[in-house]
């Protein structure tokens, strides 16, 4: 419902209240102030001239737009708009707001959304000419959806294998020497420090892990994920699964893990390699933990590629301004001032090569070139049904409360049946 | 007061009084008119948008104040008015509108009105084979006409009107002015050249749905740099309610079933658009693999959790109130202030801490069971245990409430009953089931209900807890042990299949009403007996 709709409805009812104040006798009227002032707190509605844009992004990004944003969009006669909101609100919000009129022109998103915000009709392709050059590969890629550019991206994320020098160097390369390694330290240490931990309930973190023996979730054809082809059964996923069982058999894994505890396990040195992203590097920093940032051990069939996520600009396919948006993420958002003052406020590899090429970080610099490497996060919407079943295979693999085989053919049967 | 409301109910003011309130009759009057011309606008509004439903509430919602305060009759409902305007719209609208929806396939892929579906989908475009694509700039006449100069990519420069074929530029084209280093004209004859900012003010509301040039060669904006041959790619034919595809010519009729544009081998284009699709939902529901797997199990699950829950918080809560209900305790207060703190702290933070304090590796509860018992349970990983603590975690979240309802039932309880008591020779213990119990009960039996019903859609504390986890293996979908029908349900419409299907969200909300408020309706009756016990104290 509209904005201005709701403004006016709870008019209505307050005015109401008036009248039913000012219609009664004469004691009732003192009251009618009071019912006036509890009137909801109302916003102007945000129609401006056609040079002003409404954004919305979250905290970290939206002052860069603000201001930054709006010294560039200047020269144009632009005025952005920027309103705050959490990352993850703002596709949600999208789909209220958008098709009531009352949604913005450009929004900051993640690429996996894609699927959701095409299926419902939500943004508008875009094209960006050669300026696509000026971009990461894969992160282009993860922005185009059955052949259609939707987003400008800035940004890419991909988990990285951490691992601890003073208890293991160099970096284990494969599984077995991950296995090797956890029989020594637990030898060494009498039990208190092993190789390697996972959270007992997240796949993303295991994606590396299950790819590395060829395992797959969603198959994929010359358009891209094909959800007719559901990988987790496949026979590299059940292999993984089986060697995720063997650890958890052997003692090398415990369960119970989440991120704070995976962690704090790292930081603590209780465990020599851990999965995480850029998200993690400050913690780790601070901890004073001695760490290096390598690719994720192979499994027998490759190095495991994290999946990769895009963090980008989009235009809202009901804007008013579909063109001048448009112009606004071409010609002002893929700028490298602007490209490098995102990356400067965010712990994330830049998308931007010209920025991705100068990052003096070397961490930063690892993750970038462990994300050239990565697999697109899937964007299709069947990948929402895939989430939960998956989970719960892991977790029942983990706690051993069922044999891995089964738990993730049990897994890749309720994901087909869930989208048929 | 008495005289004015004795002259309401006669309907016949006396002159006096009619003239003492003519400046409220005008005030009444005049704010009734503020109301409906609001009433007016927001009717246009709402209809305009299609929302055939809010308008017609709306409608009915004014005549009924206008009815009430115009006509004397209803006079003592006039102060009703208010409650009823807000009774309608705030409350029996969104009944309506979640019973509404969930005959609808409202959800992921569905969000528009065929309306709005079929104009986004003809906001597609798409460059025919060999089209061209030139760089543009834009000159304006004073009559505000536009001119198009535009270059190709082998250096050939052409003028572009609106509704004429494009003109090759040559040497000997008259009315150029001076030159740019880019080989752009200045100005020409009649035209004066569009700076970017002109340009970008009025890109999409004048120049965007221009089509300059003549049939079959159209040339219209696509970006701030560039103008190309686009074609509208969707043309939406409303006789036949079809799509055609102009690229590949295929066609898309509407399937009404489905809620799509679909090709006859069954593609269908993006986005779909809203319809009813009667019991559909309800259908899905009965006949979806959820009902078969594991739905008895937390049927039973959620049951246990709601009534244990009750009784557990009930039972400390009681407890806590009849030890510090005692007038001779020392310090009570400040225990008592101190116990309620878990309930003036947000659940899901206390629902955090608990499940830090429970972790295996590093909590402090399970490191003490280690020391102390030698072993700790799964509190999240077993199935039994993890019911166990999330009883536990809601337990310790619950009975500050408990505690206040009781304290304060406890002392409207006479104290004569129990001296009446005492003198016949009942012991405390007697006194506590005999007379204590029964008439509390009379007092907090509601509340029991209503926490009851509460707790069977607890949703937080299933989900800050362990999100429902551990897993069950083997289920047709995916469930955990600690999942209630409310959680597991949610996941159902917004976790599976291809995103939120709020359509049926709203048909499981619907059954659960009718199992909840069949239960209720029964423990009401149970409770009625309570009353009867209470006349006989």
């Amino acid at each position: 419902m509209k904005k201005t709709a709701l403004w006016l409805m709870s008019l209505l009812v307050v005015s109401s209240l008036v009248l039913a104040a000012c219609g009664a006798p004469a004691l009732a009227t003192t009251e009618a102030p009071e019912e006036a002032t509890e009137a909801p707190a109302t916003e102007e509605p945000t129609v401006g001239p056609a040079t002003e844009l409404v954004v919305w992004a979250d905290d970290t990004r939206s002052p860069i737009i603000s201001d930054l944003g709006n010294e560039f969009a200047a020269q144009y006669g632009i005025t952005l708009t920027v309103q705050e909101m959490g990352f993850g609100d703002i596709r949600d919000q999208l789909a209220v707001a958008g098709p009531a009129g009352e949604g913005p022109d450009i929004i900051i998103g993640a690429h996996d959304w894609l699927g959701q915000l095409v299926a419902n009709g939500l943004v508008s392709p875009l094209d960006l000419g050669a300026q696509a050059g000026e971009f990461l590969p894969a992160a282009i890629d993860a922005f185009a959806y059955e052949g259609q550019q939707y987003g400008v991206p800035y940004a890419t994320e991909n988990i990285a294998f951490f691992c601890n020098p003073d208890l293991v160097d160099p970096a284990p390369a494969t599984w077995t020497e991950v296995v090797t390694l956890a029989e020594e330290l637990e030898a060494a240490s009498g039990g208190e420090s092993t190789a390697w931990t996972i959270q007992t309930n997240d796949p993303y973190h295991y994606f590396p892990v299950m790819n590395s023996f060829g395992g797959y979730v969603f198959g994929v054809t010359d358009a891209g994920y094909d959800a007719s082809d559901v990988g987790l059964d496949s026979e590299g996923a059940l292999a993984a699964g089986a060697f995720l069982q063997a650890m958890a058999e052997a003692g090398h894994l415990t369960p119970d893990v989440d991120y704070d505890v995976m962690h704090a396990m790292f930081t603590s040195g209780q465990v020599a390699c851990i999965g995480t992203g850029p998200w993690a590097l400050g913690l780790i920093r601070d901890s004073g933990v001695a760490y290096t940032v390598n690719s994720f051990p192979s499994g027998g069939v490759q190095a495991g590629r994290p999946f990769l996520g895009v963090q980008g600009f989009m235009v809202s396919a009901f804007s008013e301004n579909q063109l001048l948006a448009q112009t606004v993420l071409t010609e002002v958002f893929a700028t490298p001032e602007f490209m490098q003052a995102l990356y400067d406020a965010g712990d994330r590899p830049s998308a931007y090569l010209s920025v991705l090429d100068a990052i003096s970080d070397p961490d930063l610099a690892a993750f970038g070139a462990a994300g050239a490497e990565g697999l697109p996060m899937p964007a299709i919407p069947e990948m929402s049904s895939v989430w939960e079943a998956w989970t719960n295979a892991i977790t029942l693999t983990i706690t051993q409360q069922q044999a891995a085989a089964d738990a993730f053919a049990t897994a890749a049967q309720q994901v087909r049946d869930a989208i048929q | 007061m008495k005289g004015k409301s004795t002259e309401a109910r006669e309907g016949k003011p006396s002159l006096a009084s009619l003239t003492s309130s003519l400046p409220r009759l005008a005030l009444r009057l005049a704010a009734l008119g503020i109301i409906d011309s609001f009433s007016i606008l927001l009717i246009y509004t709402f209809i305009h948008d299609g929302l055939w439903p809010l308008a017609a509430l709306i409608t009915v919602t004014t005549v009924i104040v206008n009815v009430i305060n115009l006509w004397e009759r209803f006079y003592p409902l006039r102060w009703m008015s208010g409650a009823v305007a807000i009774i309608l719209l705030f409350v029996l609208y969104p009944i309506i509108f979640t019973v509404y929806t969930a005959f609808t396939n409202y959800s992921d892929g569905h969000l528009l009105t065929k309306v709005q579906s079929i104009r986004r989908i003809g906001q597609d475009t798409f460059l025919p084979e060999g089209g061209v694509v030139y760089s543009w700039t834009a000159f304006r006449s004073p009559e505000g006409e536009f001119l198009l100069w535009l270059s190709d990519a082998e250096g050939n420069a052409y003028l572009a009107r609106p509704g004429e074929p494009l003109a090759l530029v040559t040497a000997d084209i008259p009315g150029m002015g001076v030159f740019d280093e880019g080989g752009v004209p200045t100005a020409i004859e009649g035209y004066a050249r569009l700076g970017l900012v002109d340009i970008l003010s009025i890109l999409d509301s004048e120049l965007a749905p221009l089509e300059f040039g003549e049939p079959p060669l159209i040339i219209k904006i696509r970006s701030v740099r560039e103008a190309a041959q686009l074609q509208q790619r969707y043309d939406y034919d409303e006789e036949s309610d079809a799509i055609t595809d102009r690229l590949t010519g295929i066609v898309y009729p509407a399937n009404n079933q489905t809620g799509f544009f679909e090709s006859a081998d069954g593609a269908a284009l993006n986005p779909g658009y809203q319809i009813t699709i009667g019991l559909g939902n309800f259908e899905r529901l009965l006949s979806s693999p959820a009902l078969r797997g594991p739905f008895i199990q937390i049927f039973i699950w959620t049951i246990v959790f709601a009534i244990v829950s009750v009784v557990s918080t009930f039972a400390l809560g009681l407890f806590l109130a009849l030890v510090y209900n005692d007038p001779t305790f020392r310090g009570r207060k400040i225990i008592r202030t101190l116990l309620i703190i878990p309930y003036a702290m947000p659940g899901v933070i206390g629902i955090l801490i608990w499940r830090g304090m429970l972790n295996q590796h590093f909590g402090v509860i399970a490191a003490n069971m280690v020391t102390f018992l030698g072993w700790s349970p799964g509190w999240f990983t077993d199935p039994i245990w993890s019911k166990v603590g999330i009883l536990l975690v809601n337990l310790w979240l619950g009975f500050p409430y408990m505690m206040l309802i009781c304290s304060g039932a406890l002392q409207g309880i006479p104290t004569d009953i129990y001296e009446a008591a005492e003198v016949d020779g009942a012991t405390r213990w007697q006194a506590f089931w005999r007379i204590t119990l029964p008439l509390l009960l009379v007092a907090v039996g509601p509340l029991l209900i209503a926490s009851f019903t509460f707790n069977f859609n607890n949703f937080t504390v299933i989900y800050a807890y362990n999100e429902g986890r551990p897993p069950i293996p083997d289920t047709a979908t995916p469930a955990g042990y600690t999942d209630i029908l409310i959680s597991y349900t949610f996941r159902l419409a917004f976790e599976s299949g291809r995103g939120a299907d709020y359509g049926y969200a709203n048909a499981i909300t619907i059954v659960i009403f009718l199992i909840v408020a069949s239960i209720t309706i029964f423990q009401y009756r149970f409770m009625g007996m309570w009353e009867e016990v209470s006349e006989n104290v």
